[in-house]
């Protein structure tokens, strides 16, 4: 059997990370084939070179039985691989057949058709049962229905290779359905389907082959799926040592209650939000994506005005107006999910990015800071979390994910927070970091402060939160002790946002939010 | 949510490695070869280079140029610009002259006075730009059209001829062969260095420059930095009024029209970013005196006037085309594989 | 909602605002001074109204990709005084001479396009190196000394009539029409304005950012080329400091027109009404006789009131979206 595309020996480098290292991938005509890893394992970076965002160090790609170099994404298209990625990539003022036609507008004497490409969006809008009308400028559209756009687009391209990177994200259970039964016949009409997804029942019911990435390299190559379970895949992704959870037990003390919301309300659209989190405590905040987790920790920051309720911290009053505040006066630091964009300041250096939350305590004489008081000041720190960089000059940048996120980490431990929100703290972040990550959240809740932990990954939740509020479309709709106990916990945890659903929505009016499926 | 780093931000990011740190170093060290060969050059084969009275020239003019650099430079540092350097100037020029002229205030309470208009003026483009979110870049053009005619109302386009010849005589001040105004430039340069080195005000600045975001998330009041860094780039083009006003012993209207191209050429020359979040002062120095020497051979060589704001345009891209070449050679370097 | 749904729907329609205002100055204009609606106001404003209107939608389409092109009013110049040595000193046709000029504006434009594209540099700080060399090569050229010696059929063509129009009124409108239908209906203004809205997902649907730029850059050219032409045909001589001037109303104009500096959004009809309020706010000034410095004050406000209610608008209008989505989500 020969591949229609094949990525032989395929190597790609970042400063200070390895992200693909010597990998492997085959597609043949006619099979759907699962593409699985953890975050950071390099599924991204893989497809970024199959679709010419990046050039591989060293490697190659072979489709049918040609060597190719895509320099940039309009070679791949034209060779003949449709993508749909993982992040939305729309234009938000153009029409939802403009979107799907954007590199091939039908003319007629160089006038661009845009009726003629309405009808021509229709047939695939029809195909996948998206009702909107394609002269609809795509920023009218909720999150699903941009996803089902891309995925016409996609569709459209008629491709011999169709990659999908995530494509039921964020997209509804009927939706996922009729998205299969496409690929299904795509498949039996020869197209080759690459499916990356964090969700391994569909993996499972839908692929025939999968490759499996872990670090950057490869742990699985085609091997066919026929067979295998649920826990092979995982023991893949993530290695059969990490799969064992090595915490151990911890029994939460918890003291004073640090951070306590009654009746809160907030301009991003939270509703009576109650929690109490006590000093030595661990609590979750779990929810689906879009529940408003997040935007409650933004909000404590003053990003969103608190329109209603009492948010107390120590029991005194508090109204945070900005992120300043929360650290100055009430000891609250905020972890980003989002490292690269919120968390870090990349181009800078180690020293400035843990120091940032310090420098008005660092000033000495004449309002000056001495960098070598500088480093002073957070060298223990970074030893402390064992962040792994050549020098405290090195840009943060060039650190590998997981000693970014411990940096991102340090800088709030450095101005002795006492409230600690700490967003998807190891999303991107390697297995070995992971397990200190996980340790160190325990110990900071040991030394007293008080942790409010996000987290969309359920085992993650489990393992470490002492208790867990459950999030529901702006609201806290749970509240539970956590037994530790993965299988009754994350059932009474799905339990809990079902029963919302049913109660508050009446399918018909909200068709579009339903499926905000987690991993 | 991307598992890697963007190559974007890996080529962006190398801004405090050690790599980098050399390059930019070697940057600078590049400038100042140029400087000495143009330099060298000009000393052994233009005439008049060497003259008492061209080394005067040459550095009263390259003090301004200097102290204008830093004055656009200092926003770049935010990641924004400051388009209205030029009118703050003219202003702070006609308010020296005022002062003096019709207030008969001293000297040195007079040009406080400017200074202050200047941050003033600056300080409300911060304002501006805080308050409505939009680009730095639209707020100064139209703040430079408001202060320019402003100015024109108030003064109705009349200059201030009779000033104090003690003021006058600050733009005649010699250290040697130079003119003094090369040591106001060297104290300007200190405090900068001081600031972006050893303050408070200086991280916060670069931090705001290079990731607006995660500083406010860190606590760093963004709004306060932002007002204050325009203030301070106002304050700064306001000394280089005061200077030019010294320098022409009036002070007139049409001060500062020319600045725009100058004060973005000095510190891009000197590989301060465009995008924000790094500055280098000594870098701007330098390129300020690259300017300087060159547009002084040239006009020491007969080339008539015209022509050399065509070469400093050539500078420009020339400076700009190297650093493009220095990157696309980084990366070539670092994907052997293409 | 608190807003009547009549409010929101006028304040989506984005040029209606700046029409009344635009029809509200008239109204006053004409109601303070006999002479605005003279024939020769009228005629003054139509020959500033056909240069700006170039100049403006010259940057437009800059500002549409979300770049901007600071070396507009050089190219003018440079093209007006290569038009006008073309006239004076060799003798060439006007016709001959206009595509020729307009063809230098074409390939300045091309040189900043193609700079920005290979170089991938910041497209402001190639157009200021630009503006520099190509206002270096106007001056070194003509030693800032104007040609005058324009033909008369020059001069009369701009004055000339067709039936009872002007004939310098179809240069803003052809313009205007020409421009819009580039935006709204050819591949290339398709890709531009994409491009604009999200460059990462343009690229990424297999646009071509290097082409576009350089599209973008050889119209934006050739806009601001065919306005220094009409600069000389203005003033029937070929000034040096033809286009010293252009650079605040190239931006003024896009920009309160309702132009996204950050790309993706421009509005034609927008920017053609600025144009016309600015002419209408110097006509003013000038009208009631005030200092000529409070020309530049005025604009300067204009332009800063125009951006805080475009921002307020379209905050009010992201806001309106938002509430929507929480409160059925």
């Amino acid at each position: 059997m020969s591949a229609l595309l094949a990525v032989n020996g395929v190597s790609k480098s970042y400063p200070g990370v390895r992200a693909l290292d010597r990998v492997n991938l085959s597609l043949e005509a006619g099979e759907i084939h699962a593409l699985v890893g953890e975050n950071g394992a390099g599924k991204s970076s893989l497809i970024k070179i199959l679709t010419g965002v990046i050039a591989p160090d060293e490697g190659e790609i072979v489709l049918g039985g040609a060597p190719m170099r895509f320099a940039r994404p309009r070679e791949s298209l034209a060779a003949g691989i449709a993508v749909v990625h993982q992040e939305r990539n729309l234009i938000p003022r153009y029409s939802v057949a403009e979107n799907m036609f954007l590199d091939r507008l039908p003319t007629r004497s160089g006038v661009v058709q845009h009726r003629q490409m309405q009808d021509d969006a229709r047939r695939w809008l029809d195909v996948l049962e998206l009702a909107v009308d394609p002269a609809t400028p795509v920023r009218y559209l909720s999150v699903a229905q941009m996803q089902l756009v891309e995925i016409g687009r996609a569709l459209s391209l008629q491709s011999k290779v169709l990659l999908l990177d995530e494509p039921t994200a964020s997209i509804t259970e009927h939706e996922v359905e009729r998205l299969i039964g496409i690929l299904r016949r795509l498949r039996d009409q020869g197209t080759a389907i690459l499916f990356v997804s964090h969700k391994l029942e569909e993996v499972i019911s839908l692929c025939d082959r999968i490759t499996v990435l872990r670090d950057g390299q490869n742990t699985a190559d085609a091997r066919p799926l026929v067979g295998m379970s649920k826990d092979d895949i995982v023991t893949l992704m993530v290695g059969r040592e990490a799969a064992v959870t090595e915490l151990g037990e911890r029994t939460a003390t918890p003291g004073q209650c640090r951070l306590e919301l009654s009746g809160v309300a907030t301009a991003a659209g939270h509703e009576g939000i109650d929690l109490k989190v006590h000093a030595g405590e661990v609590v979750g905040l779990y929810g689906l994506v879009g529940a408003g987790r997040t935007e409650l920790a933004k909000a404590l920051l003053g990003a969103y005005p608190v329109t209603a309720g009492s948010v107390r911290v120590d029991g005194k009053p508090a109204r945070i107006r900005n992120p300043l505040e929360a650290l100055r006066r009430w000891r609250l630091g905020y972890v980003s999910e989002d490292r690269k964009g919120e968390g870090l300041i990349l181009a800078h250096s180690v020293t400035r990015n843990t120091a940032i939350t310090v420098w008005h305590r660092l000033r000495r004489a004449g309002g000056l800071i001495w960098g070598a008081i500088e480093k002073a000041y957070i060298r223990p720190l970074i030893e402390r979390l064992d962040v792994r960089t050549p020098s405290l000059d090195q840009a943060v940048g060039n650190l590998s994910g997981g000693n970014q996120q411990k940096v991102s980490v340090a800088k709030w431990l450095a101005a002795d927070t006492r409230i600690l929100i700490i967003d998807e703290p190891t999303v991107g972040v390697d297995v070995r970091t992971k397990g200190y990550l996980h340790r160190l959240v325990w110990k900071l809740a040991d030394e007293g402060t008080a942790v409010v932990l996000i987290t969309s990954e359920l085992a993650e939740m489990i393992q470490l939160a002492d208790r867990i509020y459950v999030m529901n479309r702006y609201r806290v709709v749970g509240d539970i002790a956590n037994s530790r106990d993965y299988d009754a916990m994350s059932g009474a945890l799905m339990q809990i946002i079902q029963a919302d659903n049913d109660r508050r929505v009446p399918p018909a009016t909200a068709p579009e939010n339903r499926g905000g499926k987690h991993v | 949510m991307s598992d890697v780093i963007e190559p974007r931000a890996g080529a962006r990011a190398g801004a405090a490695s050690w790599g980098d740190r050399l390059l930019r170093v070697a940057h600078a060290g590049g400038l100042l070869l140029v400087i000495v060969l143009i330099t060298g050059g000009a000393s052994l084969f233009v005439p008049n280079f060497l003259s008492p009275f061209n080394q005067f020239t040459l550095t009263r003019n390259l003090g301004v140029d200097i102290i204008i650099g830093f004055g656009m430079m200092v926003v770049l540092g935010l990641g924004h610009m400051n388009l209205a350097l030029g009118a703050i100037g003219a202003c702070a020029a006609m308010v020296v002259g005022f002062c003096l002229q019709t207030l008969g205030l001293p000297i040195p309470l007079a040009i406080a006075g400017a200074i202050l208009a200047g941050a003033l003026l600056g300080a409300l483009n911060g304002v501006l730009v805080v308050r409505t979110g939009l680009d730095s870049f639209i707020i100064t053009l139209a703040t430079a059209s408001l202060y320019f005619g402003l100015m024109f109302i108030l003064t109705r386009a009349e200059a201030f001829r009779d000033l104090p010849a003690d003021f006058s005589a600050l733009g005649k001040g010699r250290v040697g062969p130079y003119s003094s105004f090369l040591v106001i430039a060297g104290v300007v340069a200190a405090g900068l260095v001081v600031i972006f080195n050893f303050s408070e005000l200086g991280r916060q600045i670069l931090a705001t420059g290079a990731n607006r975001t995660a500083a406010s998330l860190s606590g760093i009041p963004v709004n306060r930095v932002i007002i204050v860094t325009h203030a301070l780039s106002g304050a700064i083009a306001a000394i280089a009024g005061v200077m030019v006003t010294a320098r022409l012993a009036s002070a007139l209207p049409s001060i500062g029209e020319e600045w725009l191209l100058p004060s973005f050429l000095a510190p891009l020359l000197g590989g301060t970013l465009l995008a924000g979040g790094f500055v280098s002062v000594i870098g701007a120095a330098l390129g300020a005196i690259l300017l300087s020497v060159l547009q002084n051979t040239l006009v020491l060589l007969n080339v008539s006037g015209f022509w050399i704001q065509f070469f400093l345009g050539l500078a420009l891209l020339a400076a700009v085309g190297i650093d493009r070449w220095r990157v696309v050679q980084t990366q070539k370097r670092g994907t052997p594989g293409r | 909602m608190t807003s009547s749904p009549l409010l929101a729907r006028l304040l989506r329609i984005e040029w209606l605002p700046l029409l009344a205002m635009a029809v509200a100055a008239i109204i006053v204009l004409a109601l303070i001074s006999s002479s605005f609606f003279s024939t020769y106001n009228l005629f003054v404003m139509l020959r500033i109204l056909s240069v700006t209107s170039l100049v403006a939608l010259s940057q437009m389409v800059t500002i549409a990709i979300g770049q901007m092109n600071l070396a507009v009013g050089a190219i003018g110049g440079l093209v007006a005084i290569l038009f006008g040595a073309m006239l004076e000193l060799y003798g060439v046709p006007i016709p001959l001479a206009v595509l020729a000029a307009v063809g230098v504006g074409l390939a300045c434009g091309a040189i900043n396009g193609w700079l920005i594209a290979w170089t991938r540099i910041n497209g402001f700080i190639i157009t200021l190196a630009m503006l520099s060399v190509f206002t270096g090569l106007n001056y070194g050229i003509t030693k800032s000394i104007p040609f005058y010696n324009m033909p008369q059929a020059l001069k009369s063509a701009y004055d000339s009539y067709l039936g009872p129009v002007p004939m310098i009124l179809f240069i803003p409108v052809l313009a205007a029409l020409g421009v819009g239908f580039i935006l709204n209906f050819t591949r290339a203004g398709r890709h531009m304005l994409a491009m604009g809205g999200n460059p990462a997902a343009a690229e990424l649907a297999g646009i071509s950012i290097s082409r576009t730029t350089i599209f973008t850059h050889v119209l934006s050219g050739g806009l601001a080329g065919l306005a220094g032409v009409v600069a000389v045909a203005r003033l029937g001589t070929a000034e040096p400091t033809i286009g010293a001037d252009w650079l605040l109303a190239s931006f003024a104009a896009p920009v309160i027109g309702g132009a996204a500096l950050a790309g993706g959004y421009v509005s034609v009809i927008g920017t053609m009404i600025a144009v016309v309020l600015v002419i209408l706010l110097e006509n003013g000034l000038l009208l009631a006789r005030t200092n000529p410095f409070y020309v530049q004050f005025f604009l300067g406000a204009l332009i800063l009131l125009a951006v805080m209610f475009n921002q307020w608008r379209a905050r009010r209008v992201a806001m309106r979206v938002t509430t929507r989505r929480v409160v059925s989500p």
